[in-house]
């Protein structure tokens, strides 16, 4: 180790010497580099930036699950890379909105948070038990009774009882942890369906979570559901209509799908990107769309979707012709959902390219409503224990193995290694194996598993801080390090939503 | 006249299925998970080639389902768990189910395997378990990769 220090203070010390002969012939101006003229213009754009303080008619929150602080950093440079740029220089799109602070995501009884729990924190404004849809932390994981008058009211409940449209969209179930929690209560984010609840609790009131969505009470009804998990909303007797030989999954023989289109006039409910292409949205009032009977695809699969799938941006673009009617606004989430699985599988590319399309379909909201009046919220639930490591050259693939100085680089037992790696995960060794040598491997493979300390069968969650980006009215609210509950609040205060409510 | 660049990039093209995995027969042509499905859920033509035929698939051993079954869900990475999925059968689409000619000791879900069998396509509902597979290697043999 010592000697390739040294070596490498060696090269260090001729590139010097090399630099200080061109140096000799033209000096670096220092103070008009492209250091100072873009920070100085950034200066400029900042100081003469207006404070928006109207009252928000819209407001969009987009949340990509596990989007930590080293995922937007690698997204970052993949996306630049894949322009063909260097890529370190690059910046998502969400990264131009002006106003960002940290977020502090622990649950009431967990240091490092599940995404239920987190969600809960951000859509209702308090923070709650690591597992909870909507249940203050008085409840218990899955206890049905100590739910029972322990439901939390959401950003959507309170949107609509002010009179505004609301959507939900995600890439995940639509019953899964943050989407859940926008319009259900239940004290287990297990309960996607009656399959998944004991009959007891059922036969004590507790409801699951899809029955929640259909069944919803307050304003005139979600206007817009899209995202997957189909088999939650039809019985175990319907054949799914895209997977052969598959069916839905509740035991109540209960057609949530046929009771949408009886609850709502002008509604419509889709399976497939054809038939939401195929919809006329000025038409339709409420919108139920199931791509899938569990997760929708990853981005990367998309293409081989069986049924065929929309993007993030594509979803997002048609709720907002839906819920834009309403001359009383609305509210939107957005979620990237899959960032979060692909890192549990240990698996970088899938969740690096799931989180570029969750930036470009912020890209294109951005671009279709009215900053002026709209106020768009980017964060993540939790972070997860992705790290970004070496001394990687500057443009270095960044699903690559490290070259360092223009060379292989080597570790401590003569072998390759990633930049990118989890800190524990199905990359993690078996017991009593060695780590692979990664000399010919294909590390930008989109199977490729990154190699992890820690084995385990799924890759954890992390618990570091994540961050929040906003811009739009009431934007500047977001400073310093907050609370993740905190988010509703200026989601809240933006909208004048709790006067606006009657709460 | 082919020049040895084309050589190249007409060698990179050559169909998966002719592609051979090293340490196997020379003749047993190998397949990868990740060439089996078309778009829209069609299967391949690499893989309708080869069905009947002996194939080679690569991939990684998920958890038996049940400690003393003959067969094992092979995956195109590794997956202890479906994190994701609603319950035990509710696996991805893109996975082979195994059926063994004997038994065989478990591996841990992330070693690389090569899985040796005869391919069968389209869906089939076990009658036991009631596990739906689209893709089965039958009278399948498990080597470490």
């Amino acid at each position: 180790m010592k000697i390739r220090t040294m070596l490498g203070l060696s090269v260090a010390a001729s590139a010097l010497a090399v630099a200080s002969a061109a140096q000799a012939q033209q000096a670096y101006d220092q103070f008009s580099s492209h250091w100072y003229t873009d920070a100085q213009s950034r200066i400029a754009e900042i100081a003469s930036r207006p404070v928006n303080v109207n009252q928000a008619r819209n407001v969009i929150l987009f949340l990509a699950d596990g989007f930590g602080v080293s995922t937007i950093m690698a997204a970052r440079v993949l996306q630049g890379q894949l322009r063909g740029e260097s890529g370190e220089e690059n910046y998502l799109f969400l990264e131009t909105f002006p106003h960002s602070a940290l977020v502090k995501t622990y649950n009431t009884d967990a240091q490092i948070p599940d995404s239920a729990g987190t969600a809960t924190a951000f859509l209702t404004g308090a923070k709650t038990y690591s597992g909870s849809i909507g249940i203050a932390e008085t409840g218990r994981l899955g206890d049905c009774a100590a739910s029972q008058g322990a439901e939390l009211l959401s950003i959507v409940d309170l949107a609509e009882m002010a009179g505004m449209s609301t959507g939900v969209i995600s890439t995940a179930r639509i019953t899964h942890a943050t989407p859940g929690s926008a319009y259900a209560k239940a004290a287990h984010r297990d309960w996607e369906d009656d399959d998944d609840m004991d009959p007891a609790d059922i036969a004590m009131g507790c409801k699951d979570i899809a029955s929640q969505l259909i069944d919803y009470q307050y304003g005139d009804g979600i206007e817009v559901a899209m995202g997957g998990g189909r088999s939650s909303f039809l019985p175990n007797t319907v054949a799914d209509p895209e997977d052969e030989g598959r069916t839905g999954n509740r035991r109540d023989g209960r057609d949530l799908t046929q009771e949408w289109l009886s609850k709502y006039p002008n509604s419509a409910y889709v399976w497939n990107k054809a038939g939401l292409d195929a919809l006329d949205l000025e038409a339709t009032d409420h919108l139920l769309a199931l791509f899938n009977r569990s997760h929708m695809q990853y981005e990367v699969d998309r293409a081989a979707d069986v049924g065929g799938e929309p993007s993030l941006a594509e979803m997002a673009l048609a709720a907002i012709q839906i819920l834009d009617r309403n001359p009383n606004g609305y509210f939107l989430l957005v979620e990237g959902g899959r960032v979060d699985h692909a890192h549990h599988e240990g698996n970088a590319h899938r969740a690096l390219h799931d989180a570029v399309a969750f930036d470009e379909a912020i890209k294109a909201v951005a671009e279709t409503v009215d900053l002026n009046e709209t106020l768009i919220v980017v964060t993540a639930d939790h972070s997860h224990t992705f790290f970004v490591a070496g001394y990687a050259d500057r443009g270095n693939p960044i699903l690559g193995l490290s070259v360092e100085g223009g060379e292989l680089a080597l570790a401590d037992d003569g072998m390759p290694y990633t930049t990118l790696g989890y800190g524990n995960g199905p990359g993690g060794l078996a017991p009593g194996a060695t780590r692979a040598d990664l000399t010919n491997v294909d590390t930008t493979d989109v199977d490729f598993l990154q190699q992890a300390l820690v084995p385990m069968s799924s890759e954890t969650h992390g618990g570091e801080d994540v961050a929040v980006f906003a811009t739009g009215p009431w934007a500047h609210l977001f400073q310093t390090t907050q609370e993740q509950s905190f988010v509703f609040h200026v989601m809240a205060h933006s909208l004048n939503l709790l006067e606006r409510a009657g709460k | 006249m082919i020049s040895r660049r084309q050589l190249v990039s007409g060698l990179a093209l050559a169909p998966v299925a002719t592609v051979l995995a090293p340490g196997l027969a020379r003749a047993t042509p190998s397949l990868r998970i990740r060439d089996i499905y078309l778009g829209g859920g069609e299967f391949s033509e690499a893989a309708h080639s080869l069905v009947g035929k002996t194939v080679m698939i690569p991939g990684f051993m998920a958890p038996p389902l049940k400690p003393d079954a003959r067969f094992f869900v092979l995956t195109r990475r590794p997956m202890a768990v479906c994190p994701f999925c609603d319950n035990e059968a509710d696996w991805p689409r893109d996975i082979v189910l195994v059926k063994l000619a004997g038994p065989i000791e478990w591996l841990p879900f992330n070693l690389p395997i090569e899985v040796t069998g005869t391919l069968e396509l389209g869906t089939e509902i076990d009658e036991e378990t009631g596990f739906v597979s689209r893709v089965r290697l039958v009278d399948a043999e498990v080597e470490q990769a």
